[in-house]
């Protein structure tokens, strides 16, 4: 026995190093935000390996960066986390001249207040948060503004976001406030308003909330717009309303960590996702909104005129982008942590 | 009638332990892609499987990190098991106390503690974490199993050796550790296991650079059913099955 | 002889570096979290003040402490309830069938506990197997709504778990002297009075150990409840990954993890009497 643990040791340990030395970025993205084959086709152009992780909530990576330090070479953050980051040195300054394709994204989406001049961030996708019915159900057929989601016949039938901001952002909404509120009184009055939901929970889920309501476990689902694109091209009575109380707009962007191995690498990876092509690629796969303007164009007519994926101007006047709330954001952790524990 | 009772008692546990298994397995050449309705026989899964190297690297991963703990641990927890069994000073309940406490410390509360100090010395996240991670969760199941080999030793052994004028380093090497390599080997084994069934240290102690099989599974899993997961599945109870089968065969033929 | 000397030295203080670095460290430097302050830039500001403790008594967190510990204790009677026949069986099965008995206890629990986890879902599925069978006997016109409930975390909990309150159960079974059984019929006892004051006195503490082993992980196993509970917050266990991993409030998960520590000194000093006690009525 000894003596095969001592062969085995130094062949696992030899294994385990040969894979560390191939060209390799770190990346941590959101769960089902980039397909397969975009990722292999990135190692098949620059034989840099991708190696994968996925977190469910801008929370969850926060901590986990200012955890590890070392390891992650490219996030993908909000961007309210954009600017926190940013501000506490969580991030690297990207260096532009490496980001040739950086003309093909829309002027409106660059050099925003969450980080000027585009200083740390390139915008990656944007979407929605609102309401997905399965049409199949009555009580959920009936269902067309936040205000019924409380509605007792959908006890059970309910998923909403593994996330406080979209959660929270409910509450204010139907109460008339702004998705980012500070002001202390609102967020309380939101967070008692949403205590009631919570009887028709059935399950708290960001990663795959297409899962649940095309298993028919949910018949109501509060979750991101390119889930619903993905759930409603499976089940076509699944339907996406945006609910007139108004819903939460944000923007994700490819960010480099202050502790990043493979920076060159990095920078390399978000050119090559600024190319139209695969802009194109990502959005019509995952059913996001692309920042890339002349992706768009490429895009086959009905994901482009799809209200899912690029609602029109009436719609996105309703919408709110998310910001940061700098200390603010403790009273909604305060709320959420309360929220998950009603029964 | 008695007896009836008592062999479909044991019968329905049995099918309750093993049920979902078979499921499992059953699913995993289920054609069918997202429900559960049976579409047909298929091997697509494995072929997936085969070809998913980041998965195949996460459990070379596993294996490696257990081989290491467990190795580890076996020499930690053997030398610690020797020294309250053979030397007689101050602290000496209280380490084997320490050591009993250990073993049944949730794994949550070993899995944050070690997290804790992981960040206080500024250690980053990774191999190195993880095995220190594993090595102390295995180090009381090994000290405490040669620990009681131990105690049914007859100390007259010893005690001849050193009339003849072994020195303490002599015992050691030529008595005692030998007579301790069966209650090592099984804390080897012990060890071994715990690590690769270990989830929620893992989840708190290791990093991006070291995925290993559990996590990747863990994030596979919130993503809801996926065939491949049926299929990895499938093949790691095929390997449980085997090793366990090898190595009741292995230690019958010893005996 | 001071070549032995120094080689004990050597050893001695090796294992207790080893234990003060590796278990004493790490648990003081929770218990000094649990009274520190939350910060936004560092993880913990050292302080003395009891304010996590204080809420983790306030009633929404409280309930949190207390669901999980009767969704653990619950989890921890089915399973003695279902072990404990089951122990007695497979210890009084003849010895070669007997090994074959526990061998199949075990090989599940060979099987990473999370992988074990999954497949329940095939089971519990609004498609799976039981409603599938309910259907079909037309027990049932709709599916019941299994997944994401509590009693799928108990469910999962149980199936998890159930080995390790099966073995320490048959130990204590195994050992238990057929005599004192005998010696209690032939004084005129019924079954039951024989089990209750001589079997399940003298195996207490396979009892007491198994109960242990069981209600300790089961409170702290989150992914169970994240994959079969819908990521509620169930499980004391999930609150403080949360705390560690999401909230960043590390001085409240601390103390949240602190209060399961005194939970497990409590059973540990359970165990301990129960043997204590044991060993005294043997002697005499």
């Amino acid at each position: 026995m000894k003596r095969i643990i001592m062969i085995l040791l130094p062949l696992l340990v030899f294994a385990a190093n040969t894979w560390a030395a191939e060209k390799k970025l770190y990346l941590y993205c959101w769960s089902e935000y980039i397909p397969e084959a975009v990722l292999t086709q990135f190692t098949k152009e620059t034989g840099i390996k991708v190696v994968l992780s996925t977190y469910d909530s801008n929370e969850a990576m926060y901590a986990k960066v200012k955890m590890t330090g070392k390891g992650y070479d490219l996030i993908v953050p909000s961007t309210d986390f954009v600017s926190r980051m940013g501000k506490e040195g969580l991030l690297l300054p990207l260096d532009k001249a490496l980001l040739g394709n950086l003309g093909n994204l829309n002027p409106k989406m660059l050099n925003q207040p969450f980080d000027p001049g585009n200083a740390y961030s390139v915008p990656y996708m944007w979407g929605s948060t609102a309401i997905a019915v399965n049409s199949a159900d009555p009580a959920a057929a009936g269902v067309t503004c936040l205000a019924d989601l409380w509605k007792p016949e959908l006890k059970g039938k309910l998923l909403l976001p593994n996330d406080q901001r979209s959660v929270l952002g409910l509450g204010l909404k139907r109460l008339g406030f702004s998705w980012n509120d500070t002001d202390s009184a609102h967020i309380q009055k939101a967070c008692e308003l949403l205590k009631p939901l919570m009887a028709n929970v059935r399950v708290f889920d960001s990663d795959s909330p297409k899962q649940a309501l095309l298993n028919n476990e949910v018949q109501v689902a509060v979750l991101y717009s390119g889930e619903a694109y993905v759930a409603s091209r499976e089940n076509p009575k699944i339907h996406y309303i945006y609910p007139p109380e108004g819903f939460g707009l944000w923007l994700d962007s490819l960010c480099i960590p202050k502790g990043a191995k493979n920076v060159a690498n990095a920078h390399a990876f978000i050119n090559f996702i600024l190319q139209t092509k695969v802009g194109a690629a990502i959005s019509k796969e995952m059913g996001y909104s692309s920042p890339n303007l002349k992706a768009i164009d490429l895009l086959p007519a009905e994901v482009r005129a799809n209200p899912i994926v690029y609602p029109d101007e009436a719609t996105m006047a309703r919408g709110e982008f998310e910001v940061d709330l700098g200390k603010t954001e403790r009273l909604y952790e305060k709320c959420w942590t309360g929220l998950k524990a009603t029964k | 009638m008695k007896k009836q009772v008592q062999f479909i008692y044991a019968a329905l546990i049995y099918f309750f332990l093993y049920l979902p298994l078979a499921v499992m397995v059953a699913y995993s050449f289920n054609a069918s892609r997202f429900t559960m309705q049976w579409k047909g026989f298929t091997l697509h899964w494995y072929d997936q499987l085969l070809h998913d190297a980041s998965l195949i690297q996460a459990a070379l991963h596993s294996l490696a990190i257990a081989t290491c703990s467990a190795t580890a641990a076996c020499v930690v927890g053997t030398v610690t098991a020797l020294a309250i069994h053979r030397w007689r000073f101050a602290g000496r309940k209280t380490i084997h106390a320490v050591l009993f406490i250990m073993m049944m410390s949730p794994d949550i509360v070993i899995g944050i503690s070690l997290l804790v100090l992981f960040m206080a010395i500024s250690l980053p996240l990774g191999f190195w974490t993880l095995f220190m991670a594993h090595v102390t969760l295995c180090v009381p199941f090994v000290a405490i199993t040669v620990h009681g080999r131990l105690q049914g030793f007859d100390p007259h052994v010893v005690e001849a050796a050193r009339d003849l004028g072994a020195g303490e380093y002599e015992v050691w090497r030529h008595i005692i550790l030998p007579m301790t390599m069966p209650a090592v080997l099984a804390g080897w084994f012990m060890s071994f296991t715990l690590s690769l069934d270990d989830v929620i240290i893992a989840f708190f102690t290791t990093g991006p650079t070291f995925e290993i099989l559990p996590l990747r599974i863990y994030s596979m899993v919130r993503l809801g059913l996926k065939p491949e997961v049926n299929a990895l599945c499938a093949v790691m109870i095929l390997i449980t099955a085997v090793a366990v089968v090898t190595t009741q065969g292995l230690l019958k033929e010893r005996q | 002889m001071k070549d032995s000397r120094l080689f004990k030295r050597l050893v001695l203080s090796a294992v207790l570096l080893w234990i003060v670095f590796f278990a004493f460290a790490p648990n003081l430097l929770v218990l000094l979290a649990s009274f520190g302050h939350v910060s936004t830039t560092t993880f913990v500001m050292p302080a003395l003040s009891l304010d996590s403790y204080a809420r983790l008594l306030e009633p929404s967190y409280g309930r949190i402490l207390i669901s999980s510990f009767a969704l653990s204790g619950g989890v921890t009677l089915i399973c003695l309830v279902c072990g404990y026949p089951f122990a007695a069986i497979v210890a009084r099965t003849s010895p070669p069938w007997r090994n074959l008995l526990l061998l199949l206890v075990v090989i599940p629990f060979w099987t990473n506990s999370l992988v074990r986890t999954y497949a329940m879902i095939a089971i519990l599925n609004a498609n799976g197997i039981v409603n599938r069978l309910l259907l079909s006997m037309n027990l049932i016109t709709t599916a019941l709504p299994m997944m994401y409930t509590s009693g799928a975390v108990v469910a999962g909990l149980v199936y998890t778990l159930l080995p390790f309150m099966v073995l320490p159960l048959y130990a204590a079974l195994e050992r238990l002297d057929q005599r004192y059984v005998e010696a209690a019929r032939d004084l005129g006892a019924t079954p039951a009075k024989t089990f209750v004051h001589v079997v399940l006195p003298m195996t207490l503490p396979g009892i007491v150990s198994g109960c242990m082993l069981v209600f300790l992980p089961a409170i702290g196993m989150f992914y169970v409840s994240d994959v079969l509970g819908g990521a509620r917050s169930m499980l004391l266990g999930n609150f403080i990954r949360d705390q560690f991993l999401t909230s960043r409030d590390w001085p409240f998960g601390s103390a949240a993890s602190v209060a399961m520590t005194l939970v497990m000194a409590v059973m540990l000093l359970l165990y301990w009497k129960s043997n204590a006690r044991l060993a005294h009525r043997e002697w005499t």
